[in-house]
């Protein structure tokens, strides 16, 4: 590690970030006018955005201080931050660059090298990236470390494994046995041991010792901000819910990518604090909810926007999803006490490595204490661990709870397979009955 | 000695093309028609009319190469060929610098790498979807209302174009219904339809490389619009043939030459 | 050469009316020696004839044939599967067809699934693969009684010998000592989804291998991918004289140990060995360099001349290693050629021009 490195890495977090930031504030005073059918914006979107931009900007200084990992949103990052890696989340790149309908041009830089377009696009958006440097965050810094875990899909692996191969850097992979019907003992221990497994890797590649005491307090600290992102998501329960799960999409970044870390631990609260006063005052995240709809599936991040406001527009407020509870469902399992295997149980269970039946019951549950009048699922090409199912789930939720449900075929972050047309007539129809219901 | 003369016959989904040759590569006749039900009957029409033109009879012809999607139907053929070698080939005689050859056709475009002889060294070829091929200007211009002409006319690169997938013909189509219903302009419509096929293209030649000249064939090179944006794409200037249907006829007629004097010397040796 | 291989459809209708134990499996690996220990017949289901129909009403378009089909014959609840099904762990859409049939859609007879570790060979997997065996082996023994331990390793040593001879069939294939067409050699490989172990070594004990080889195919090609190449395009190889020499497939050799194996002494210990042994595959996410240097090794032992990829739409596992493999490839100047399939019995004539296009190339069948 250099001297240099290290000062200017400081110079840059203590002074330039925020100097950056405050000058990125003065050029957005200009901002859109908020329509109509919405509430008054959350406050805490600055904070947001001002954390995101560190980080991405920060990641540029970070070369010869610390190591840097790219990491996929299910793994147990906790283990990773006893060594300071700094973490870059490619998917969460990827949806970045989804959001900025950017998503096609990336896909189509992998497809050109010879990635088939029915790949994942989250996965084509980073090969894209990787092979052509391009990224609309400035740049990122180059990988030291690969980590992932099939728990959200098998995919991560293939994918983390291609990029590996480019790189030629380690890759530690995590393996989470898909819970058919309940974790067992050979599963749950096996997880543990590959957890210890790692420490020598993580040691050798970081050239730092792992110490159990900074370990837990890592993993306390993760641990209590997926209970404050638990009880933020609680809070939608409110009639008129504080925010909608479209404005939960943003907010879920830290608890994805900085969950561990201070940072992170410290927002939410800020957002805790906002949601909870917003509450007490009845202030609604659109201007008059008389619809409460749930989200299934990851987020069309290229039609955030038109969604958000083609719902609102009709009195229809998305107030639970089973994306954005992901990272608040399992965490109860976590124990200080038992690291290793609480890990295990906390990791292996998440919702897209739990059998159907489960993800049903979790559905019906969020349907009923969410007070949920109509379900909207997108199947994403992208996602077969989430889509593939989703037929069923929706035929069995429709004939159990008496839920209006539509499903919309799309992608995640390739805005190239959204069909205007055929959505529209699907999404009027589904308000029609749920107006009519 | 007296002259010989050799045939390419390349029976396409839309036209079947006939070209002959003599051993000095002067063409005789290029004929183009449409290939209609029956591709065995369009080969025979074709072919008698491609006689006629260059005033010659079946006996007089050495050797005859039939390719295309017809080319097993071609019973008067002596060797058949695929269109991806035919159009190597063919290219190569019209531009000897040819080093990468496109070929927009009917129902699919191909991208091939060639040696020194026009020999292929390398293919890519579209998927079962017919984006980024004729059959998709066709659908598009029906759409639009516009013939295939108007569908053609240079625009002006750096102008607005609609956006457009390039993944799926059916997409694309639905993409273009819904833009209409916005009253976009019929040329950003119709500029974002190249776009989306050059994209096409471009996906295939970044797979296999380009080397060379490069030279583009099929009936999709007399749509300027499109060649002066796939030359923006790729940076490079594109070889046009006169008649860019027949290449793959005219190479044809060149394997069956070849082909005709390899035999013959394996045979005297 | 005339191998009489029983029909699918038949032998199994045979064997259900006898009483046979008959469990559906999904692809593609599974202990099979534990199954047949129970007196279970594990029959692969994964490729039925006919059109998918029921299927589209419970699975997304982008899913992909395998799946689909299978789910197609499911949905049948056939007679010839009288004692459940396998699922595999194979790749995601597998894994949720497995939760999907048993938690949402429901048939009558039970629903197994089996874990295949992604991670490589080392202390935490073998161990836990163990433990795998042994859960499974503990949950078919509340259906069909305890195991017979003596039947257990009769299974292992006849998986053993099968292994073997298998191998000296791949060995013979490569080196021109097997007079077998494409689609008669595909055939053998692929009886082994459907016969009894003992049907299938005697079906394997009637194949001729030869002293010396052969005249050889004019050309020699190496395949790769998930299944063997469709009958259509087999017969059609071998109208073009093209030879298929050796596989990379995951219902091919991808399912054969690496290299000979003891005969079996623990059975246990065999089983996880020979797992871990299998060569390297996209499904378990094995070393993209190993994977290279087994596709090196067997075309060079083989002389392939070039390699045909026919990958199954939508396959997202072999999607992404087929990028690399043929960007090494072609860097090494060997031909490939990528096919995609949708397991329907159709050849079109864009694949045809394809091949005989890809055959062209191999041969310079194009005079100066």
């Amino acid at each position: 590690m250099s001297v240099r490195a290290e000062l200017k890495y400081k110079i840059m977090k203590d002074y330039g970030a925020p100097a950056i930031m405050a000058l990125q504030d003065i050029k957005k005073r200009k901002k859109r006018p908020v329509p109509e059918a919405f509430g008054p914006p959350l406050e805490s979107n600055k904070r947001l955005k001002e954390i995101l931009s560190r980080h991405y900007f920060l990641s540029r200084y970070v070369s010869g201080v610390k190591k840097v990992a790219w990491v996929t949103s299910g793994a147990p990052v906790e283990l990773l931050r006893a060594f300071d890696f700094y973490t870059i989340y490619p998917e969460n790149h990827s949806a970045l660059v989804g959001a900025k309908k950017q998503g096609g041009d990336y896909c189509g830089i992998a497809e050109g090298s010879g990635f088939s377009q029915d790949i994942c696009s989250y996965a084509r958006i980073d090969l894209g990236h990787m092979l052509s440097g391009k990224t609309p965050a400035g740049k990122l810094p180059k990988p030291d470390l690969l980590f992932c875990s099939n728990n959200i899909c098998q995919t991560v692996l293939y994918w983390y494994k291609a990029i590996a191969h480019e790189l030629n850097i380690p890759l530690i992979h995590f393996d989470a046995p898909f819970v058919t019907t309940e974790q067992t003992e050979a599963d749950v221990n096996y997880m543990a041991q590959q957890l210890q497994d790692m420490i020598p890797i993580l040691e050798r590649v970081s050239g730092r010792v792992f110490y159990l005491e900074i370990f837990e307090e890592i993993l306390k600290r993760s641990m209590e901000t997926s209970k404050t992102w638990g009880a933020i998501l609680d809070a939608m329960k409110a009639q008129p819910a504080p925010m909608t799960i479209f404005d939960a999409f943003g907010h879920l970044a830290p608890i994805v990518s900085l969950r561990g870390l201070p940072v992170a631990q410290d927002y939410y609260h800020i957002l805790m604090d906002e949601v909870d006063n917003r509450v007490t005052q009845g202030i609604g995240a659109i201007s008059d909810e008389k619809y409460r709809l749930i989200w299934d599936n990851i987020a069309i991040w290229y039609k955030v926007r038109f969604l958000a406001t083609f719902f609102a527009e009709r009195k229809m407020n998305f107030v639970t999803a089973t994306y954005t509870n992901a990272w608040a469902e399992t965490t109860g399992h976590l124990n200080v006490k038992d690291p290793w295997k609480s890990m295990a149980k906390t990791y292996g269970q998440i919702i897209l490595n739990n059998n159907l039946k489960h993800r049903l019951g979790l559905m019906t549950k969020m349907i009923k204490t969410y007070a949920v009048d109509g379900m909207v699922m997108h199947s994403t090409r992208s996602c077969k661990p989430y889509s593939v199912g989703q037929f069923d789930l929706r035929k069995a939720i429709t004939a159990d709870l008496d839920l209006p449900a539509v499903i919309l075929d799309a992608d995640i972050a390739d805005e190239r397979v959204w069909s205007e047309q055929q959505i529209h007539t699907r999404l009027e129809a589904f308000c029609e009955t749920l107006e009519g219901s | 000695m007296h002259n010989l003369y050799f045939a390419g016959v390349d029976v396409g989904s839309l036209s079947t093309d006939v070209c002959i040759i003599d051993q000095s590569g002067k063409v005789f006749s290029e004929m183009v028609m449409p290939t209609g039900v029956n591709g065995s009957e369009a080969a025979e029409r074709a072919f008698d009319a491609s006689l006629k033109q260059a005033d010659l009879t079946r006996t007089d012809i050495s050797a005859i190469t039939a390719t295309g999607y017809g080319r097993a139907s071609v019973a008067f053929a002596t060797g058949k060929t695929t269109e991806i070698s035919c159009h190597g080939v063919g290219a190569h005689q019209l531009f000897p610098k040819t080093g990468t050859v496109i070929d927009i056709g009917g129902q699919d475009s191909k991208v091939i790498q060639v040696d020194t002889h026009g020999r292929m060294l390398d293919f890519a070829m579209n998927d079962k979807c017919a984006a980024g091929t004729g059959r998709f200007l066709e659908v598009m211009a029906n759409r639009l209302e516009l013939d295939l002409d108007e569908l053609s006319n240079p625009l002006n690169i750096k102008g607005e174009s609609a956006p457009i997938s390039s993944t799926c013909t059916v997409f694309a189509e639905s993409e273009v219904i819904s833009l209409l219903a916005k009253n976009t302009p019929r040329e950003e419509i119709v500029h974002g339809l190249q776009r989306s096929i050059v994209n096409r293209i471009w996906g295939m030649v970044t797979s296999i490389g380009i080397q060379g000249e490069v030279t583009l064939t099929g009936g999709v090179a007399h749509n300027r619009g499109l060649v002066a944006l796939l030359e923006a794409k790729l940076g490079l200037s594109l070889n046009i043939p006169d008649n860019p249907q027949t290449v793959g006829a005219l190479g044809g007629a060149h394997i069956a030459c070849r082909a005709y004097h390899s035999t013959l010397e394996s045979s005297t040796t | 050469m005339n191998l009489s291989i029983p029909e699918r459809s038949e032998y199994l209708k045979i064997l259900s009316d006898s009483d046979q134990k008959i469990m559906g499996v999904l692809p593609a690996l599974y202990p099979r020696e534990l199954l047949w220990a129970f007196d279970l017949h594990a029959a692969e289901i994964w490729d039925p004839p006919g059109d998918i129909l029921h299927a589209n009403a419970h699975l997304q378009t982008t899913i992909c044939p395998v799946v689909k089909k299978s789910l197609e014959f499911i949905l049948k609840e056939p007679d010839v599967i009288n004692t459940g099904y396998l699922f595999p762990h194979t790749c995601d859409s597998l894994q949720n067809l497995g939760t999907q049939v048993k938690d949402l859609i429901g048939v009558s007879l039970p629903v197994y699934t089996f874990y295949n570790p992604k991670g490589s060979f080392n202390n935490t997997t073998t161990k836990y693969y163990r433990e795998i065996l042994q859960n499974f082996q503990s949950m078919l023994e509340v259906s069909y009684g305890t195991l017979d331990s003596e039947k257990l390793q009769a299974a292992c040593l006849l998986g053993h010998r099968i292994d073997s001879r298998l191998m000296d069939i791949q060995e013979a294939r490569q080196t021109d000592r097997l007079l077998l067409g494409n689609q008669e050699y595909f055939q053998l490989m692929r009886a082994q989804e459907y016969l009894l172990p003992k049907d299938y070594m005697s079906l394997l004990e009637q194949v001729e291998i030869l002293d010396q080889p052969s005249e050889g195919a004019k050309a020699r090609i190496l395949v790769s991918g998930i299944l063997p190449p469709s009958p259509q395009i087999l017969d059609f190889l071998d109208k073009l004289g093209v030879s298929i020499v050796a596989d990379d497939l995951l219902a091919g050799s991808r399912r054969l140990p690496k290299f000979p194996m003891d005969p079996p002494d623990s059975p246990l210990d065999y089983l996880t060995d020979r797992f871990f042994i299998l060569p390297p595959c996209s499904t378990r996410g094995g070393d993209l360099d190993e994977r290279l240097h087994q596709l090196n090794k067997r075309s060079k032992s083989s002389k392939a001349q070039g390699v045909l990829f026919d990958l199954v739409k939508f396959c997202e596992p072999e999607l992404f290693d087929h990028r690399l493999l043929v960007k090494t490839l072609r860097e090494q100047k060997i031909p490939v050629l990528t096919l995609e399939t949708e397991l329907d019995s159709h050849l079109s004539g864009q694949d045809k021009t394809r091949i005989e296009a890809f055959i062209e190339l191999l041969f310079e069948m194009v005079p100066r």
